[in-house]
């Protein structure tokens, strides 16, 4: 049986992890290479890691440290942060990495989501929406690192981004991130059940049944963890960890 | 020594990386004599059939893959989209397979209620279909990260070593002789990856 | 077979420490003066019997008092090794409210941090983490392995001090627990792994390239503020109660699914590298001595037995090898040279060893009032054996 992906979804800002609060606080969470390490010796799922800040500092993906933590990854992973082409899109998957997450650079060129599925095949493109809830309860869609509003409606977005080649869709909510609140299991169930693509859950975290809400009640294919997988608890000290397995496995 | 065919698609440095792991002697090359001298050789592939049986073909190695596989007989592993090569032809593309295994590549959304996402991505368990010295060596439930919206049917059940199930029965890995194929991405499955591995490099 | 004879040098007729310790000394019996100093501290420490157990009792009912009403009342430095990780477990058996605080250096390994996560969830305690800047580290980790001197992880033992006071400052705690125990660990051999601030700062100031921003140094100044200003307690319980590693571990294991990881410090990359790997290929240490000492002194294992592993040679890691030069960008070439070539000393460098020396009396009297550990008194006030090699 196919099981429901728990993915890791670390953020970093140049060489360093960190994690954010609602797009904004952010806290140290330590050595990229080290933290692969520890997840691959626990065995996770998946990785993903986002280079938050890429675009927005007009920096390129490091190739070195990239092609460092896919060195000491026995699990598939994903690279998003600063890919604006197909050229470094497919640097970054010959040195071993699945999944290329795109976001601002698929809003402004759509084309490049296709061009690269001609090239590498849909299953190597996941297009990331960063999802706000204004005060009507209305979903905006935000790029450039949550801080330039679009016009986009997301639900046309993202089966705009099916229909263009992507292979899975990697949904955030802006206002959960890093909260341990839980997910937006509304926004999540509306995009899963519009488009025949995997989407991943992400932003809000905070303990094991969320994930069972965010699959069961939220339709959501994967689920990725934030804060939960770099704190020991809410408000704790840094700890990368992983939810008990077993646990997992009883509720999904 | 094991050649990892560098055709120019494919996830090499990370089956090089696990073979590593496992204490095995590997080379990524396009360069035909050196995959004619490896003892064991490794097809990998991501992308599209046509993309990459065009790049096989421009390289000339569909006639040196043919030869290792059905004169010298050495070991050859097709992963993932290097598996569904091995077949006589995909539902994807319009160019010939390599022909090596009697069966064809077929697109899921064909055979899935709509339900099921496609691409099948993800961990998913895996049965031994033909037990052979190959699929020894797990301990427990065996299960391999797969990521592929094409799957194989071999025609002849003798050829079908494991099977995986997503909607429908497919082949998850194959063998015939000393030709081998792996739908799922054995350098990165984990412990089950290296036991898989570790099966091809004691061939 | 006579062991002494066979391996001609003097060996301890009660632990396995040999003539080539420094500052080691026979009795009449054979029995060396390392052995003679845990025989005193237990019996200071009244370790184990009736004597110990109300010494520990009146700490904790001191704890429990000045902590009354505060969201915690103990510190608690844990590594996710058994020491640590047995300290919590008997903290919350005692009735304390301990906070568990751990400095993290970005070399953990998984089997660290599971612990860590599995200790302190299933005992539900609140664990405060410091992490330094990683590249930071690096940094500091690459200029004492370039100054070629044995204290290559001296900035993680002075930093997770430096944290645990910080924290507990921060939080208004005045006990401080330590892990520590000399029965189960022995007193480690007075060489080789000095460290201070003074020591840190020069060998950066020498060999290293980023400032330091987020590393947690402590100065004299600052070490002398927390001595005798915040006038933090160090307490070491298993000092004071029958304390058996392996015991310690089978309790864990049970109640918390705890890890054996294997050895002593064994958790974190660094310190495997320095026991593994550096001390051993660069200096011709094996500290595996120091623990099997220990247990054959308590009588965990036969003194044969002790005797036997510590003679079988250490396994190579060459993955942790690699792994090293991976963080501290160092090529085959340039690590190959500093593993083969000069050793240095701490008293190569600038450091504040003379200072501790000339203040031997003050520290004696703050030792005794807990206000400094007394192993730091007996470790750092007294001129150390010359060094050799």
């Amino acid at each position: 049986m196919l099981r429901t992906r728990i993915i890791p979804c670390l953020q970093l800002i140049d060489q360093s992890l960190v994690k954010t609060v609602q797009f904004k606080k952010q806290g140290y969470i330590g050595d990229p290479i080290n933290t692969v390490r520890i997840f691959n010796e626990l065995e996770v799922d998946e990785l993903c890691f986002l280079d938050i800040r890429a675009t927005v500092q007009k920096r390129t993906p490091n190739i070195k440290i990239l092609s460092e933590i896919a060195n000491e990854c026995f699990m598939p992973l994903s690279y998003g942060g600063g890919v604006k082409n197909i050229e470094t899109a497919k640097e970054i998957l010959s040195i071993g990495f699945e999944k290329i997450v795109i976001n601002t650079a698929a809003i402004e060129d759509p084309k490049l989501i296709t061009n690269l599925a001609k090239h590498s095949g849909n299953q190597s493109i996941i297009i990331s929406i960063d999802i706000k809830k204004t005060l009507l309860g209305n979903y905006v869609i935000y790029s450039h690192d949550g801080t330039k509003k679009t016009k986009l409606d997301p639900l046309s977005w993202a089966k705009q981004a099916e229909e263009l080649g992507a292979g899975e869709l990697l949904i955030t909510s802006m206002d959960r991130d890093g909260t341990w609140k839980g997910f937006d299991i509304n926004i999540i169930k509306q995009i899963s059940e519009s488009v025949n693509i995997p989407v991943i859950a992400n932003g809000g975290a905070g303990s094991i049944e969320d994930i069972e809400k965010i699959v069961n009640k939220g339709k959501a294919s994967a689920v990725a963890l934030g804060s939960m997988v770099v704190y020991q608890q809410k408000g704790m000290g840094v700890l990368v960890n992983f939810p008990d397995k077993t646990k997992l496995e009883e509720v999904l | 020594m094991i050649a990892i065919v560098d055709y120019g698609m494919g996830n090499l440095g990370s089956i090089a990386n696990m073979l590593k792991k496992i204490g095995a002697q590997s080379i990524i090359t396009s360069d035909l004599e050196t995959i004619c001298n490896a003892n064991k050789i490794i097809l990998p592939g991501v992308g599209s059939f046509d993309a990459a049986i065009k790049r096989i073909d421009e390289l000339g190695l569909r006639e040196l893959i043919l030869e290792i596989a059905l004169k010298s007989k050495k070991p050859l592993l097709g992963i993932c989209l290097g598996m569904q090569l091995l077949m006589q032809g995909s539902d994807e593309g319009v160019l010939p397979g390599l022909g090596l295994i009697k069966g064809k590549v077929h697109h899921f959304r064909n055979y899935l209620q709509s339900e099921l996402k496609i691409p099948h991505m993800g961990w998913n368990d895996v049965k031994i279909y033909n037990t052979i010295t190959f699929t020894q060596g797990y301990n427990e439930e065996i299960r391999f990260y797969f990521l592929h919206s094409y799957f194989v049917n071999v025609e002849d059940p003798q050829d079908s070593l494991m099977k995986c199930n997503y909607g429908i029965d497919f082949d998850a890995a194959i063998n015939k002789n000393n030709i081998y194929g792996a739908q799922f991405h054995p350098e990165k499955s984990h412990k089950y990856g290296m036991q898989f591995f570790r099966n091809f490099v004691a061939l | 077979m006579d062991l002494n004879s066979a391996f001609s040098k003097k060996i301890c007729n009660r632990c396995i420490y040999d003539s080539d310790i420094p500052g080691i000394s026979f009795d009449e019996n054979g029995i060396c003066n390392y052995c003679k100093q845990v025989e005193k501290l237990s019996i200071d420490y009244g370790t184990g019997d009736q004597k110990g157990q109300l010494m520990l009792k009146d700490i904790i009912d001191k704890i429990k008092k000045r902590g009354r009403n505060k969201k915690y009342d103990c510190v608690i430095g844990v590594s996710g090794g058994t020491d640590s990780s047995f300290l919590l477990l008997k903290a919350k058996e005692w009735g304390l409210r301990p906070l568990a605080v751990h400095y993290d250096n970005t070399w953990n390994s998984a089997i660290a941090t599971e612990n860590i996560r599995k200790v302190t969830n299933s005992l539900k305690i609140d664990l405060f983490t410091y992490v330094v800047n990683n590249k930071e580290a690096d940094d500091i980790f690459r200029a004492f392995f370039l100054a070629a001197v044995p204290e290559f992880d001296a900035s993680t033992d002075l930093g997770f001090t430096q944290v645990l006071r910080k924290t507990a400052a921060k939080y208004k705690i005045k006990y401080i627990f330590e892990g520590h125990s000399f029965i189960a660990e022995g007193i480690t051999p007075q060489r080789n792994n000095y460290f201070d601030g003074k020591y840190i700062k020069d060998i950066h100031k020498k060999y290293g390239n980023l400032k330091m921003k987020t590393y947690p140094l402590m100065s004299f100044f600052q070490f002398m503020k927390w001595v005798l200003i915040y006038r933090q307690k160090f307490i070491r319980p298993l000092w004071y109660i029958e304390y058996s590693k392996p015991l310690a571990k089978e309790i864990l294991k049970k109640e918390t699914s705890w890890e054996d990881y294997g050895g002593h410090h064994l958790e974190n990359r660094s310190a495997a590298f320095v026991h593994k790997i550096y001390h051993p290929q660069k200096f011709g240490l094996d500290n595996r001595n120091w623990s099997l000492a220990a247990e054959a002194r308590s009588g965990v294992i036969d003194r044969e037995e002790a005797l036997k592993i510590y003679n079988t040679p250490l396994e190579l890691d060459s993955e942790l090898v690699e792994y090293v030069k991976k963080r501290l960008e160092l090529t085959d070439k340039e690590y190959d040279k500093i593993m083969n070539g000069t050793k240095r000393f701490f008293r190569d460098f600038k450091t504040y060893k003379k200072r501790f020396e000339r203040l031997r009396p003050l520290f004696n009297i703050l030792a005794k009032a807990n206000l400094v550990p007394m192993s730091f008194y007996l470790k750092y006030c007294f001129p150390l054996p010359n060094e050799t090699k």
